[in-house]
């Protein structure tokens, strides 16, 4: 379980984020997870409100957004979904596919004023 | 009324790790302080092998040791009395250390004068791997009871360890460990990848593994 000090992490640099910027409202923080990513969406929806506690983001909505697991196989170039595919072209049955999207942990955006 | 607007950030939670992690480790090389990240599943023998490492390499290095637990010092008091400089950095209930608190922890250890300080990382092959400490090199310890096919379910871990130490290949006849089969598994994953077999308890192997550190170590410091 390692959420928490992440998620502490992502509210600090949205902190500093808004404090160069002269926000002063964030409405909603967007983040983007990628299906392969080690970081479980369920997890950081449930430290959240333990995170944003006594920070500008206490009122914060959290927004979080899935990046697909796609890869592109090594041999025929075709891109899957490899989560779906078990890791498998099913073009051409090749394995090992190199990955393209899916690892990422994002802050994306802020709705704010 | 207050005017809401989106606006962009963009910014990679890993990236920031990562970027923590090469300065760090720029940081590392100007003092000339190699810095080894030891990984493994709990109970594969990294303190074991440690304590061989250390009181074979302790009259040509000066060496630290960081042993990062969730709780507890059990390791850091065995590692203590092989007389090299040792710091316990607890994780409080997290799975692994970041850059930062590598950081950290090098400082409370002091690695003024020291040549090599070995990072004894918390015993998980998922977390340490996703997370850059700022290390030198990375070496994974592997135990025969735990099966030749690790890689196939840790392939992260695999693909980022510069070095793997297949441990207590004592017992290799009472396990059905197949050391070509891995072989085989890791040319896909990560064929840069060194393998030594060595046995922590008896010394076996281990002479390969000094070897690896010593040229390392040079290689580090030119």
């Amino acid at each position: 379980m390692h959420e928490l000090g992440i998620v502490i992490n992502v509210v600090k640099t949205v902190e500093d984020f808004a404090q160069k910027n002269g926000l002063t409202k964030i409405d909603t923080l967007v983040l983007q997870i990628g299906a392969m990513s080690p970081v479980i969406p369920t997890f950081v929806e449930n430290c959240y409100p333990i995170a944003v506690k006594d920070t500008l983001l206490e009122d914060t909505k959290l927004q979080i957004e899935i990046i697909p697991a796609n890869g592109r196989c090594n041999d025929c170039e075709h891109v899957f979904n490899v989560i779906q595919h078990r890791a498998t072209c099913p073009n051409c049955k090749a394995d090992s596919p190199e990955m393209i999207s899916g690892n990422e942990f994002l802050i994306k955006e802020v709705v704010a004023c | 009324m207050d005017t809401y607007k989106v606006i962009e950030i963009k910014e990679s939670v890993f990236e920031n790790n990562d970027h923590q992690a090469n300065l760090l480790r720029d940081e590392l090389k100007e003092q000339k302080t190699f810095l080894l990240n030891l990984m493994s599943s709990p109970g594969s023998g990294k303190t074991t092998t440690l304590v061989q490492t250390i009181n074979a390499l302790k009259h040509e290095f000066s060496i630290g040791v960081m042993e990062a637990d969730i709780d507890s010092d059990v390791d850091a008091k065995i590692i203590s009395e092989t007389g090299a400089k040792v710091i316990q950095v607890h994780t409080g209930g997290m799975c692994h250390l970041d850059a930062d608190m590598t950081r950290q922890g090098l400082k409370g250890l002091g690695i003024q004068g020291i040549d090599l300080v070995f990072l004894e990382n918390v015993g998980n092959l998922v977390c340490p791997a996703e997370f850059d400490t700022g290390a030198s090199k990375n070496a994974m310890i592997l135990s025969v009871p735990e099966g030749d096919d690790k890689p196939l379910k840790y392939p992260l871990m695999f693909s980022i360890v510069d070095v793997l130490l297949i441990n207590k290949i004592d017992v290799m006849d009472f396990f059905d460990f197949d050391i070509n089969l891995l072989k085989n598994k890791l040319v896909k994953i990560n064929p840069e990848i060194q393998v030594i077999p060595i046995c922590a308890k008896t010394g076996e192997g281990i002479e390969g593994w000094l070897d690896w550190i010593r040229d390392e170590i040079k290689q580090w410091n030119t």
